[in-house]
């Protein structure tokens, strides 16, 4: 881990100060820019679905998605993501964040992370369900922060995103690395992109969520998943999207006696509004 | 009453030439003082107007008779005759600097002017940070 960490920020540095790059600077409000010191508030309306790998996990519905975020000068704010930026570049952003632990949305219908609908890694039953068949001790899975840096590169339209996080609100102490890459694919009455992406999570988040002393315990875990999108700009403040993806779950989470499915996907096509 | 402007490049040229052609020339050769209050208006990061009531003030070391008018607002018109000072209130809606002047009663010639300027705080911009979990682009 502490290798990798090195790694990443030797990375992230060379890039940082490497200007070369199609992206120009902020300029104005748009896709890329958010203007500093200004909240920025949308609403998805529209009809969607994200499954639910959980044994009797019901599916969540995505009708209503609020979305907001604010950026300071360094901090931000975006949904429930909290970063404080240490390099800026043209092309490069290197940044500290703070993020949720994922997995606990399909334990908990209730979780903020269902209202923001972030994509999610992970599954299990909602905290109404009946217990699952298989005699399986329950546990809350509480809510968890994991914080570390996050290196975002764009460079000809391609955006990668490298995140190396350890839990630091004391529930598991588990460690989790997500990397994505988004590709442009066609800007024809629209723009179409493709993400491919990954999550690697560390085996004391896998069993936090998905094990049970002396019943199944886990090894760390390795989520890629695939998401295309597409974005339609229509009057002012007015964008048409649609979103779907596959998330594979690895083993070690599939094979809990928890969970049913080995994968995640997600839908989702409707109207967002920005204002 | 709410008086709304419309902004356009030409009249802000209009504006500027005025400006240069009339820039202390009234008011050094009549006397004529015109004071304004506020004679500027700032504009926040996410504000596009301002909305403000303006104070007119103008005076002379003789009487005058002259008329109190905003340059692309045809509709605002004070005039007073034999007066040596007078004062308006109105309240606008603006997004460009605005020019009133005070002109004889003919309307033909500029004694004096002042500029209601609007200053516009900097908005800075910085990347937007795209999230490949956020279900939305």
């Amino acid at each position: 881990m502490r290798k990798l960490l090195v790694a990443y920020f030797l990375a992230a540095a060379a890039v940082g100060v490497a200007h070369a790059s199609s992206v120009r600077d902020c300029e104005a409000d748009s896709p890329e820019c958010a203007a500093v010191g200004k909240w920025n508030f949308s609403l998805a309306l529209g009809a969607g679905v994200r499954s639910n790998p959980l044994v009797r996990g019901h599916d969540l519905p995505l009708v209503v998605v609020p979305q907001f975020s604010y950026y300071g000068k360094r901090f931000y704010l975006d949904n429930l993501d909290a970063g404080f930026t240490v390099v800026d570049g043209v092309s490069s952003t290197l940044s500290l964040i703070a993020s949720p632990g994922y997995d606990r949305i399909f334990f908990y219908r209730s979780d903020l992370q269902n209202i923001f609908a972030n994509l999610g890694e992970s599954s299990a039953a909602t905290g109404t369900n009946p217990p699952p068949p298989v005699p399986f001790p329950s546990h809350p899975r509480r809510i968890t922060y994991l914080t570390g840096p996050e290196w975002t590169f764009n460079v000809h339209d391609i955006i990668g995103q490298f995140d190396v996080l350890r839990e630091i609100t004391g529930h598991n102490h588990g460690e989790e690395v997500r990397a994505a890459i988004r590709l442009p694919v066609t800007r024809f009455t629209g723009a179409l992109s493709a993400t491919i992406g990954l999550t690697w999570q560390s085996a004391a988040i896998v069993n936090y969520y998905y094990g049970a002393p002396r019943i199944y315990a886990a090894g760390s875990a390795l989520r890629p998943f695939l998401k295309l999108g597409y974005v339609r700009p229509l009057s002012r403040g007015w964008r048409l999207e649609g979103v779907a993806q596959y998330e594979h779950l690895a083993n070690a989470i599939a094979d809990s006696p928890i969970v049913a499915h080995n994968y995640v996907v997600t839908s989702f096509l409707g109207f967002i509004r920005a204002f | 009453m709410r008086f709304r402007v419309k902004s356009s490049a030409p009249r802000c040229a209009a504006i500027l030439v005025a400006v240069v052609l009339t820039g202390g020339m009234g008011e050094q050769s009549s006397g004529i003082q015109l004071e304004l209050s506020p004679r500027v208006c700032t504009l926040g990061a996410n504000e596009r107007q301002c909305s403000t009531t303006v104070h007119a003030y103008w005076h002379s070391p003789q009487e005058e008779s002259l008329c109190l008018v905003i340059l692309g607002l045809s509709n605002v018109k004070r005039c007073w005759e034999h007066y040596s000072q007078g004062t308006y209130s109105i309240e606008l809606v603006f997004s460009n600097d605005l020019l009133f002047e005070l002109r004889d009663s003919r309307l033909e010639t500029v004694l004096a002017s002042e500029a209601l300027r609007i200053i516009r705080q900097a908005i800075r911009y910085r990347h937007r940070r795209r999230d490949p979990w956020n279900i939305f682009e």
